[in-house]
């Protein structure tokens, strides 16, 4: 019991400084996060659309293609709106917390655009040039615009190091 | 006896095969820790070395990089919560919390003392009681393969990650995304939409890849300002009290991995997955909760798989099946050197036998050096500031996920699923379900569906085979157990609560 004790303070700590939470032991949170009911209903609608599909495919016997894609889409669809339910029981968000500034901060929006310009630029610019630039412009913004030359060395190297392993030693083909 | 022993003793004779095992543990430890460089792709891509030399040195350095890969693939997990392979999701659950406490130098010297127990007790089943264990995976029809990929689906209540709904949820997206592409029994094309990158389905790597690599990257920097931990570096390699303390559970979880990786079909990633679960249930005072750091849940699913390489080799050497991946590249090997493996392998060419064994045996040992040695520099790699390691680790992930089919379109579904990952986790879906699904999904539908052609379309037969066969029987009541063990009931029962 003490040692349960300890670990709770301990466990507590970990989550203010944002490290650790404790997921040995299931406590539903009280209030409801923004989007939690849109989220619910998205994976509903995903079921829905997998059993929708599904119709198409050849069914009449137990072991017709159709059999599983109807079951996890069943599944789907009752679990979703499990969540849907427990989500509305649940007290409403903070009025302070947006949906946006709670799913998308500013550091995940710009490394989220930085990713599918790089999906965008690999097969034109391959895989150095375009490499270079993403770990390049990634470091110099999550840095703050500090450490430029740092973070123009340390892609450069990285970069040689990645290239020198990867299609020089174990003869990887790189994008 | 003294034959074999002189086979056994071959490897230890020569340099270059010493100097082959070495070299390929030691590769295999840094390519199995890229997510997406997998045990296999070493392995496939050695091979292509291996064609003129001559069989003692292929071997050897097949044998070195898989002991390695397969070990490599759980100090990512440990360190950045990207496991390098299916095989070490479950040790990251535990492992990372870990990293995060300061204890991944801790974590990993521990996971390294018992991978290379586990790798023995591989070695030992695999010298002493390879015929038996064979003839008895042999025994294992469809429907018994259904009901262990049930037992594999049950584990999303260990691996989901707080709410078991949500978990199941995400499992079964996983098992729905599984079933995109072209039915393996009749060639029906489902959830393609005309697209034919569709259809040759999703790959789960690909998948892992994003939903453990891109999320966790998306998430550390929606939590930019938290100081990455300082690593505690001083004692790594476990005291003696610790390893025994630890003994019980990793014979137990050995022997289980040994036994599913004897199974043609099933590898390391399976036997992991219920060697964590199994552990989940079964200790009484682990060292932390689990979930939350349990040394526990390293050692369960670190020897699991260890096991699982001595496990697959037994089918490979014994009836020419392969038991996993790679055991299925080494068969081809065998058979560009002009060696048909099967039931007269071990007649006709004994030497090749307590070769692989003793090979596996020195790559072991390779491994509890290197390991050891690679724990300082890659507990290091934690302590880099997030802003400089998370754009690496995104390219490293590039590379992995092309590196699987040489398809830029692989890239686009890797970073799709990092998205789809970092939105689930918000709202509190783990992620791991969601790989299990789409591990366990193409199992579970292609046996349930032999299984019930096996019973000439009968829901009474299918039902019937489940009780009145030996091995179903058994599967069924275990399957029983893990549902009832979930029971607070239970629990209460067993002092677990």
């Amino acid at each position: 019991m003490e040692k349960t004790r300890e670990f709770s303070a301990e466990a507590a700590a970990g989550e203010t400084a944002g490290t650790i939470k404790d997921l040995s032991k299931y406590v539903p949170e009280a209030r409801r996060k923004p989007g939690e009911l849109g989220m619910a209903a998205i994976t509903f609608l995903l079921g829905a659309l997998g059993y929708y599909f599904a119709l198409d495919m050849t069914s009449g016997e137990y072991s017709s293609p159709s059999v599983f894609p109807k079951l996890a889409s069943t599944l789907i669809m009752a679990c979703s709106a499990f969540n849907f339910y427990k989500a509305l029981r649940k007290e409403k968000r903070e009025a302070s917390v947006t949906l946006t500034g709670y799913l998308l901060p500013m550091d995940v929006v710009v490394v989220l655009v930085l990713l599918v310009a790089y999906c965008f630029i690999l097969p034109r610019l391959h895989f150095v040039a375009s490499s270079y630039a993403f770990m390049v412009i990634g470091m110099v913004y999550l840095q703050r615009g500090k450490n430029i030359i740092r973070a123009l060395l340390i892609s450069a190297v990285s970069l040689a190091v990645l290239v020198a392993v990867f299609r020089y030693l174990f003869l990887v083909i790189l994008p | 006896m003294e034959q074999n022993l002189q086979y056994f003793l071959i490897p230890f004779l020569s340099w270059e095969m010493m100097m082959l095992i070495w070299v390929g543990v030691f590769a295999g430890i840094w390519v199995g820790a890229i997510p997406g460089l997998s045990v296999t792709m070493a392995a496939s891509l050695l091979i292509s070395f291996t064609f003129s030399w001559d069989l003692n040195s292929a071997l050897a350095l097949i044998c070195g990089v898989f002991v390695g890969g397969v070990y490599g693939g759980s100090i990512t997990a440990i360190l950045l919560n990207i496991p390098g392979a299916p095989a070490a999701i479950a040790t990251g659950i535990e492992g990372y919390p870990l990293a995060q406490r300061g204890e991944a130098g801790k974590a990993i010297g521990l996971c390294t003392t018992v991978s290379v127990f586990a790798s023995f007790v591989g070695i030992i089943v695999l010298s002493v009681a390879a015929p038996v264990i064979a003839n008895f995976s042999l025994k294992f029809s469809p429907r018994d393969f259904f009901l262990l990929a049930v037992m594999g689906i049950l584990l999303i209540g260990s691996i989901g990650g707080g709410d078991p709904i949500k978990g199941i949820t995400a499992g079964a997206i996983g098992v729905l995304l599984s079933m995109v592409g072209m039915d393996p029994s009749t060639g029906e094309l489902r959830y393609t939409f005309g697209n034919i990158y569709l259809m040759a389905g999703i790959s789960f790597v690909t998948a892992m890849i994003g939903l453990f690599g891109v999320s966790e990257a998306l998430t550390q920097f929606r939590n930019a300002g938290n100081k990455s931990p300082k690593q505690n570096l001083d004692r790594i390699i476990p005291d003696w009290a610790t390893f025994l303390k630890y003994l019980p559970l990793s014979i137990r979880s050995s022997l289980l991995g040994v036994f599913i990786g004897a199974l043609p079909g099933t590898g390391g990633d399976v036997a992991a997955l219920l060697a964590y679960d199994q552990a989940k249930r079964t200790v009484r005072h682990p060292s932390r909760p689990f979930g939350t750091g349990a040394y526990e849940g390293i050692v369960a699913p670190e020897t699991a798989n260890k096991g699982a390489i001595g496990g697959a080799f037994i089918p490979m050497l014994t009836l020419g099946i392969p038991g996993d991946a790679v055991t299925a590249i080494i068969i081809g090997a065998l058979y560009i050197h002009g060696l048909k493996p099967g039931p007269m392998l071990m007649i006709e060419t004994p030497h090749l036998f307590w070769m692989i064994v003793s090979c596996l045996s020195i790559a072991s040992v390779a491994l509890m050096v290197l390991g050891l040695v690679s724990v300082k520099p890659f507990a290091k790699i934690i302590e880099i500031p997030k802003e400089i390691i998370m754009p690496v680790v995104i390219i490293l992930s590039v590379i992995g996920t092309y590196a699987i089919q040489n398809s830029v379109v692989d890239i686009f579904y890797m970073i799709g699923f990092g998205i789809i990952g970092y939105f689930l986790r918000l709202y509190g879906y783990a992620t791991g379900p969601m790989v299990l699904g789409l591990i366990l999904g193409p199992m579970l539908d292609a046996n349930y569906r032999r299984a019930m052609q096996g019973a000439e379309n009968q829901l009474l037969p299918f039902i019937q085979g489940f009780v009145t066969n030996p091995i179903s029987l058994f599967l069924t009541l275990s399957i029983v157990f893990l549902v009832v063990s979930q029971t607070s009931f239970y629990r209460r029962w067993r002092g677990l609560e």
